[in-house]
């Protein structure tokens, strides 16, 4: 009989481990890949590869030299090396968190972005931020996620650890 | 006596990147002589021109190296555009600086295309690390 129980525990507990797991995560899977952060993350913020599709990191580590108007190239080995990490981690890959899967949802089939910025699902998401507090200094553009989203590192981007210089926490 | 030999070990490792750099160093300086037998070596001086002189960029914008590296070089800096933190460039203050020959060449092809708009000259190169370096 108590093998019984805990045989239904087990089963239980396993069907609750696998809602769990296919279930809502909240932000993207965080950027782990050592090579990749020092790499990019010399420049700017390590975008976490699951924030665009796969086809949208192929495009945009097809011309590195022109990389958003500045040379960001590198050796062809290293750049094979980025583009496996951020395709095999891409946001199609992680539709179990919940803004992989709607940056992903926002994109149309014939468009491929090679900016977050560009996404439909961004654009909406920060479409009532004034332009004063985006061109401040202490922010500069909307590609600087820590500028406001305290916990963008770790791949959080929920409402409540946003803090905009010289404005505060954002309700919406 | 194993502490003895970690650094005897690292002062090695060290020694044997920089020596990368040097002999990188040597590289330009023949390829600069064959186009001017009467060159005299790289110049701080003019490496500090070259490092601080503004430029319209291939963003459009007039920038230098200054606009992200700053004036103190023993300093950190910052992105001009991204607003990304910069270590120190002074290899007097951070040891990875000018440590790795694939490292300086791959700077500076970008840096020189970001603020010059080309690549830079055996020359220019030659002078802008001797700045670097005496900083």
């Amino acid at each position: 009989m108590n093998k019984l129980i805990l045989i239904s525990l087990l089963v239980v507990g396993s069907l609750y481990a696998g809602i769990f797991d296919s279930s809502k995560k909240r932000g993207v899977a965080p950027a782990t890949d050592e090579f990749y952060i020092k790499e990019c993350a010399s420049c700017h913020f390590a975008y976490q590869p699951g924030l665009l599709p796969e086809r949208s990191w192929v495009k945009l580590m097809e011309d590195l030299e022109n990389h958003f108007d500045t040379d960001a190239s590198l050796e062809p080995e290293d750049n094979q090396k980025i583009l496996k990490y951020l395709v095999e981690n891409s946001a199609e890959k992680f539709t179990n968190y919940k803004r992989s899967k709607k940056i992903n949802r926002s994109i149309r089939a014939n468009e491929t972005p090679i900016a977050v910025t560009d996404t439909r699902y961004f654009i909406k998401k920060h479409r009532e931020i004034r332009k004063d507090l985006i061109i401040q200094k202490e922010v500069k553009s909307l590609s600087n996620c820590m500028a406001c989203h305290k916990t963008a590192d770790k791949g959080s981007y929920s409402e409540r650890d946003i803090d905009i210089p010289n404005y505060g926490r954002w309700d919406d | 006596m194993k502490v003895f030999i970690l650094t005897l070990f690292l002062s090695l490792s060290v020694f044997a990147q920089s020596s990368e750099v040097s002999n990188y160093l040597k590289t330009l300086n023949s390829e600069v002589l064959k186009q001017d037998p009467t060159f005299q070596g790289f110049n701080s001086k003019r490496g500090e021109v070259i490092f601080t002189s503004k430029h319209i960029g291939k963003k459009g914008k007039e920038i230098s190296c200054v606009s992200c590296h700053g004036n103190d070089l023993s300093k950190k800096g910052e992105n001009f555009f991204t607003g990304k933190d910069i270590d120190p460039l002074s290899p007097s203050v951070n040891a990875e600086r000018l440590s790795s020959l694939k490292s300086v060449k791959k700077w500076l092809r970008r840096n020189f295309k970001d603020v010059y708009n080309r690549e830079g000259t055996a020359k220019e190169k030659g002078d802008v690390l001797a700045y670097i370096s005496s900083k």
